[in-house]
């Protein structure tokens, strides 16, 4: 057992990879078995990954460290731990992934084999994202989750699948090179010995440099978030990815860019970080309203829910960007929110494309009365995205704005106005779907939420309930990283190397 | 003084091997099959074991042997000669296959592989510039004539006589550099010429740096750099499939392992002039090669312009310094070998009834039916755009590394950039083959036998190293020693 605990990380990235090879090798027409066996596997990492979250201790250290050489020649290593930006990001892959193979059982009719094993390698390399502490190995895992994504969009996708996985597949990669390019010049920086970050947060760097290393690592990251205007890829890929491929996207591979800032650009290029700041949070805030405005006149309740992610996202950049440590800590709790309300919309939007095979908010009305316990459902999960009190989201929100106003009262005062768009466009959308009269006959005798769905959906409402409550549960463990985190940025702009030009 | 002529006898043994693979098919029936694949292989082995047996020099690219003569057997060369090798064992299964199933298996096709064998093993291991340019034309020839083997049909010969022309220019091209290296030192041996180099040079510097420039024309051509690429499309589409799987790896292997050992050994003392040339050259063939790359419709021709890319990424790690260049040189050359010999591979084994995949309906829907050659082919095609975990990505990680070490993160920008522009060719093809429907029948063969093996073990290969690239980065530093 104590093997196990000191390789709880490895084991958390293997096991999925090790249940992708075990559906490979189950014979083609055994669909349940495949189906089954990847769920165990998931439900397996969920277990340990809840374990995880008992071992850590409130401090700020890295915890359940490994480090092995992988290419010592080069200075390789592969070194993983998790601390407070991380330990829930992995909690959250590990609890979203079983939930979306749960969510797409039965929709999902075609190369079940190859879907399951798809959505097994991405958890295996988003979950390895949040754990590296190698650069390479973080370069490493942040391709290699775009390869299943790629599939699973394009494969099991709408309409225009291909288009939207193609789009995908560049954007990120365009800017991931930028930050191989940054990685390798850093690389070069240091002295060509080690990629790792803690020695590569000790190399001095020339201002000037470290503002184009900061903003190709930005980039990169910004991309992913996504930040305005830089977003266009993310409502295709979201809107054409199957359900599970949505909610992937939406609830864990969005908060890689947005942790790439807390875990790499940031500690790495602080100065730079402290001068880019009020752009990045004008950039969040026009991503906010933008994001809030375009929900308003969508039609699609995918697309709806795809714009509404880039006004979230807004929020937690523009916490970041406020280097304040309740901002922050709102940040990194806004993420987990995010993850599990825009989850979970995509999940009862992909219920209706399976009961109405349509995605037109004008295709139903009325719900309320054919659907109950759907309706209720769906009601709380809008009422949790949109940041009501009660749910995780208002915290998340609140400490974020709380943290950003003594930085720029402007920007804070505008991101509030966005709020109150997000309250127009959810309540207004619930009200067009389940209120009213049934206008269209076909909705009129639609089957309630069954079991299977009732168990994907009830897990993710009580947690958005629960971390509406008790947020303190959660925040007591990011704090201390992030403490420490401002503190460095804060010394940085003070100290006088700081002020050089 | 008696000359030691073991560092020729790589090179001696597998062009007798294609002699002797010649004869057995002068007494074979001519309706038979060729069996000299067997011994084909048995030849490149023992050359490959005698390679590895040699006694091994370390330093020193330009010396000339002690013995005398002007092959040597340095690790450069040990390293460059074992991978032409292997390529051309992977190369040779591939081949038959095709060969027979466009219903043309003759046998002298793998006399005429080994023969540009013997060429690419004399050419990486030459010291000297006459023998260096003997290798080329052996190479050359034999390269010639299997671009135009497949004789039914036009387009084949029409891209042998394309390649032949251009080739026979770039070879006069060399011949003059080196005519005009010899006027400034007085002689075609490296070590002649770098010493020369070394000391004064007076007015004679510009007819050096001609010299130099001649010389990368030459190259230029042989790699298909941009702007000497031209030649590249025609001549790798219309080639029979399997003749373009090795010839635009084995080529590039030893041309680029010619390239290294005369720019950082022979040349060495002028690099601070060539190198912003040679700069230039890589991100005009980086851009060149994947922007047109974009366009094609047709696979081969679009894999074509992707190796045209390749050389300038690997031209990218030229402009560091000698020891570390060549090992991303090397590493590079490893990674696109196995990757771009099964990329070609997929497409040559597909062929049947003399038809073959051409374009990207050909292959629509092939996931369906066959997974496996479905699944090699995105791994190949993922390592040719450069994704972690896979060979293509610990090359082109080596290349520009190399480059920003050297102060050329501009090189490595392009170059990063252009990767992810390529991503977007090579993607179609994935698309076509797992996103698109299924054709209503079912024209390819079935793979099976030692092409499939081969495919498989570069699909193996390219995995392996993608994820422990430790040892290949061992090869690598010991293949470098001599640049040390």
């Amino acid at each position: 057992m104590s093997y196990l605990e000191n390789n709880t990380l490895s084991l958390l990235i293997l096991l999925p990879v090790a249940g992708a090879l075990v559906v490979a090798l189950i014979p083609r027409e055994r669909e349940t078995l495949q189906k089954t066996a990847a769920l165990l596997f998931s439900g397996l990492v969920f277990w340990f990954a809840l374990g995880l979250i008992r071992g850590f201790t409130a401090s700020p250290a890295m915890q359940f460290v490994e480090r092995k050489a992988w290419i010592p020649a080069y200075g390789v290593s592969y070194h993983v731990g998790v601390d407070g930006l991380s330990l829930w990001l992995v909690a959250l892959t590990a609890l979203l992934t079983p939930l979306a193979l749960l969510a797409s059982w039965s929709s999902i009719d075609a190369r079940i084999k190859e879907f399951n094993v798809f959505m097994l390698l991405c958890e295996a390399g988003l979950i390895g994202v949040f754990c590296a502490l190698d650069l390479l190995l973080f370069y490493v895992f942040w391709e290699a989750t775009l390869i299943p994504m790629y599939f699973l969009i394009g494969i099991w996708g709408h309409e225009r699948r291909i288009y939207a996985a193609i789009k995908f597949f560049i954007f990120t990669m365009t800017g991931s090179v930028l930050m191989l390019v940054a990685l390798l010049v850093l690389y070069k920086a240091g002295g060509q010995s080690s990629f790792d970050l803690t020695s590569l947060q000790r190399v001095e760097i020339d201002p000037a440099l470290q503002m184009w290393l900061f903003a190709a690592f930005a980039l990169a990251f910004a991309v992913k978030v996504p930040l305005f205007p830089l977003h266009t890829w993310l409502p295709d890929a979201h809107v054409e990815a199957p359900t599970a491929g949505s909610v992937i996207l939406a609830g864990v591979l969005l908060k890689m860019g947005a942790y790439g800032f807390l875990r790499l650009a940031i500690p790495l290029f602080p100065h730079a970080a402290a001068r880019f700041a009020p752009w990045i949070g004008a950039l969040a805030v026009v991503g906010i309203i933008y994001g809030a405005l375009v929900c308003l006149v969508q039609t699609d309740l995918k697309k709806l829910i795809a714009y509404s992610s880039i006004a979230h996202m807004g929020f937690v950049m523009l916490g970041i960007a406020s280097f304040t440590t309740i901002g922050v800590v709102g940040a990194v709790y806004q993420m987990l929110n995010h993850g599990i309300a825009t989850g979970a919309l995509f999940i009862i939007a992909g219920m209706l494309h399976d009961r109405r095979d349509t995605r037109e908010i004008s295709e139903f009305g009325g719900l309320g009365g054919v659907m109950p316990w759907f309706s209720a459902l769906f009601l709380l999960v809008g009422l949790a995205s949109i940041a009501v009190p009660g749910f995780g989201g208002f915290v998340g929100e609140i400490l974020i704005l709380v943290g950003s106003w003594p930085k720029s009262p402007a920007l804070t005062i505008i991101a509030v106005l966005g709020i109150v768009l997000a309250a127009g466009y959810m309540l207004w959308m619930i009200e067009r779907v389940l209120h009213g009269p049934v206008k269209h006959a076909s909705n009129s005798c639609l089957r309630d939420l069954t079991a299977r769905e009732a168990f994907v959906l009830v897990p993710l409402v009580v947690l958005t309930i629960f971390m509406g409550v008790a947020s303190p549960l959660f925040t007591r463990k990011i704090t201390p990283t992030v403490n420490i985190l401002v503190h460095k940025v804060s010394m940085e702009t003070r100290s006088p190397s700081g002020d050089a030009r | 003084m008696t000359i030691d002529f073991r560092p020729a006898l790589p090179a001696l043994i597998v062009a007798l091997t294609g002699v002797v693979a010649l004869v057995i098919d002068a007494f074979t029936p001519r309706a038979g099959r060729s069996r000299t694949q067997s011994v084909c292989l048995t030849g490149l082995a023992a050359a490959l074991l005698v390679t590895f047996s040699l006694p091994v020099r370390i330093g020193c690219p330009a010396c000339s042997p002690l013995t005398g003569g002007s092959v040597v057997s340095d690790t450069w060369s040990v390293a460059l000669q074992a991978l032409v090798l292997v390529v051309g064992m992977l190369a040779l299964p591939l081949s038959t296959a095709y060969f027979r199933a466009i219903d043309q298996d003759r046998g002298e096709q793998n006399a005429l592989i080994m023969f540009a064998i013997a060429g690419m093993l004399g050419l990486v291991s030459s010291v000297e510039l006459i023998s260096l340019f003997i290798s080329l034309e052996i190479m050359s020839v034999a390269l010639y004539a299997l671009t135009g083997s497949r004789r039914a049909r036009s387009d084949s010969q029409e891209a042998a006589l394309k390649y032949f022309v251009t080739g026979a220019f770039s070879s006069a091209f060399f011949l003059y550099g080196v005519a005009w290296l010899y006027g400034v030192s007085g002689g075609t041996t490296f070590d002649r010429i770098a010493s020369t180099l070394a000391s004064p040079l007076g007015g004679n510097v510009g007819c050096a740096l001609l010299a130099s420039g001649f010389l990368l024309v030459g190259f230029g051509f042989k790699i298909a750099a941009v702007p000497f690429h031209s030649w590249a499309p025609d001549a790798y589409q219309g080639a029979p499939t399997s003749v373009t799987a090795f010839m635009s790896t084995a080529v590039k292997v030893a041309a680029f392992g010619a390239l290294t050992r005369v720019f950082h050994g022979a040349l060495f003392p002028l690099a601070d002039r060539w190198i912003p040339l040679l700069a230039a050259l890589a991100v005009l063939t980086m851009i060149v090669g994947n922007v047109s790359a974009l366009a094609q419709r047709d696979l081969k021709r679009m894999l074509a312009y992707s190796s045209v890319a390749h050389a300038g990424y690997v031209m990218t790690a030229l402009v560091s310094q000698p020891p570390q260049a060549a090992a991303a040189v090397f590493i590079y050359l490893v990674a696109y070998s196995v990757t771009n010999l099964g990329a070609f591979g997929v497409l040559a084994v597909l062929a049947k009834d003399g038809k073959e995949p051409l374009t990207l309906a050909d292959i629509s829907g092939m996931a369906r039916r066959r997974p496996f050659l479905s699944a090699a082919m995105a791994v190949f095609l993922v390592s040719l755009t450069g994704v972690p975990l896979t060979a293509g990505f610990i090359g082109k990680l080596r290349v520009f590394a190399a480059a920003i070490s050297a102060d050329h993160a501009v090189l490595a920008l392009v170059g990063l950039l252009m990767s992810a522009v390529s991503a977007y060719y090579y993607l179609r093809v994935v698309v076509a083959m797992y996103m698109e429907p299924p054709q209503d029948e079912d024209r390819w063969a079935n793979v099976t036998g030692a092409a499939g093996l081969v495919i498989a073990l570069c699909a193996l290969a390219v995995l392996m190293l993608g994820v422990f690239p430790e040892r290949l980065f061992a090869w690598a530093q010991t293949a470098a020693q001599t640049f040390r």
